[in-house]
């Protein structure tokens, strides 16, 4: 028998007589399989090592993205406190003049929907003169840190130029003016809408934002023309609606109202300028609450900043 | 021919089946991996630097690159003669012994100024002992090399056994086979 018919069998015969040219093949069979053993023996000892020496690494890399995360996270936390604590609440004027109810939701920890309530102390010390506060809501585009930041610049801008001028499209349009350089190189833009309390009527500014007045029965809508800031650098038009005892403002961003259902429907401004419309007699809180569980039932999912403020003039002044 | 004058080039050839050893041992992956293979014209010279560039990767993710790159050499070789020229021009593993005489069979995968191309040349073989000798002055990897000449040895299927030892010198490689 030679070796290659030993090789073929499925099982060792016996006896088993091999010549000495088959036995020599046998042993270097033999000792190659052992080598090609061996070399196989070091490629996956090399292998498996480099394969710890992998997790090791990818064990560290965890660990320092597990503390840079941890910053981040602490970071966000207190971005969050800070941007909540920029959040106004009304002045003694204003709660006397208005009844104002509130929702804010960002959809992130820091967002880039933001309102917020001017005062001119120097017209509001004269008592009753509603000239001196104006209500402002804006939504910047985009989400998280950077929109937030943005955020404070225009906040300080706004409260700024309140002191320099009594008009809503100037201080709309000085704003604008300042800020559009800035916007622009950032590649931000925020939408406005800016709403200054006079004797029995509102004067508005918006540019991108929404707005209605319930007065008596009729129903104004906010003419919504005008440039988001940043946009263009160009004069606001100003409008004015009558704003009497028992009226009610609401201002909203677009986050209600371009959300969709599970089918891709828009819930529509429509939708809630009907809802607002229809509950205007309710205290403001009830019609907030009665907009956002409406949203709520209606959104297949969050997918911007919320905010929807509406207020009533308790007298007239 | 695309490269410039002087310039060290190798077969695309010789370049893809180093690539296609690594990525079939898994040794290169991910985003090294389609960038080893692409753009690879198997049948122009290119530039021996891209073959370096992916022996730099290697050597710089294997502490212990040495039994890598003989494995790589190894698998080289056997896609060389299954898949590629290899069984037209052996027929046994000492006839790839034999096609090294001269550097016969490096001239015909790396070009380049005499300085830098190197040899990698039989010196001696003795089919009846099973012994052989090849100096090599090359500028790849010697690990590489000695699993190239395992590679190639072993590919044709005649032989029980390949042993390629260089400790002593790494330029001279000493041969056993039966």
């Amino acid at each position: 028998m030679t070796l290659d018919e030993l090789f073929a069998l499925s099982k060792v015969p016996t006896p088993i007589e091999l010549s000495q040219e088959d036995l020599t093949r046998l042993y270097w069979k033999h000792r190659g399989l052992l080598k090609s053993q061996g070399r196989d023996q070091r490629f996956w000892d090399a292998t498996n090592k480099n394969l710890r020496l992998a997790y090791e690494r990818l064990d560290e890399k965890e660990r320092q993205l597990g503390k840079a995360y941890s910053i981040i996270q602490e970071d966000l936390q207190v971005a969050t406190r800070i941007q909540a604590a920029l959040l106004p609440v009304p002045t003694s004027i204003m709660e006397r003049d208005l009844e104002i109810a509130v929702y804010h939701k960002q959809l992130t920890e820091v967002g880039g929907d933001y309102y917020d309530f001017f005062t001119d102390e120097s017209e509001a010390a004269d008592g009753r003169n509603a000239d001196g506060y104006a209500i402002g809501v804006f939504d910047i585009s985009g989400h998280g840190v950077s929109a937030a930041l943005v955020m404070t610049y225009l906040k300080a801008m706004f409260a700024q130029q309140m002191l320099r001028s009594t008009s809503p499209k100037d201080i709309v349009r000085s704003v604008n003016e300042a800020a559009f350089d800035f916007l622009r190189g950032i590649k931000k833009y925020a939408t406005v809408n800016f709403v200054k309390f006079a004797s029995k009527k509102i004067q508005y500014v918006c540019g991108g934002g929404f707005g209605l007045v319930v007065h008596g029965q009729e129903v104004f809508h906010f003419e919504r023309k005008d440039p988001f800031l940043g946009l263009r650098d160009r004069a606001f038009r100003q409008y004015e609606i009558p704003f009497v005892t028992g009226d009610l403002l609401a201002l909203y961003t677009d986050g209600m109202v371009e959300s969709q259902d599970a089918e891709g429907q828009d819930y529509t401004a429509r939708r809630l300028n009907d809802l607002i419309a229809l509950h205007a007699d309710r205290a403001v809180g009830e019609i907030v609450q009665c907009c956002v569980d409406d949203y709520r039932a209606f959104r297949a999912t969050d997918i911007d900043d919320v905010t929807l403020l509406v207020m009533r003039r308790k007298e007239a002044l | 021919m695309s490269t410039s004058e002087g310039q060290l080039v190798v077969m695309g050839a010789t370049l893809q089946g180093f690539a296609q050893a690594c990525v079939n041992l898994n040794i290169i992956a991910g985003r090294e991996t389609s960038g080893a293979l692409t753009e690879i014209d198997i049948m122009s010279f290119v530039p021996f630097e891209r073959l370096r560039e992916i022996e730099r990767i290697v050597l710089m993710v294997y502490e212990d690159s040495g039994p890598i790159l003989e494995r790589v050499g190894f698998e080289m070789m056997m896609g060389w003669y299954r898949f590629g020229p290899g069984k037209h021009i052996v027929k046994t593993g000492a006839d790839f012994l034999r096609f090294q005489t001269g550097s016969q069979g490096y001239a015909s995968v790396v070009k380049g100024p005499e300085s830098k191309v190197g040899i990698f040349r039989l010196q001696e073989l003795d089919e009846k002992k099973g012994t052989a000798l090849i100096h090599s002055t090359t500028p790849f990897e010697k690990n590489l090399e000695r699993g190239v000449i395992i590679g190639g040895m072993t590919a044709p299927g005649d032989l029980d056994y390949v042993e390629v030892v260089n400790t002593q010198d790494p330029q001279w490689f000493n041969i056993e086979f039966h």
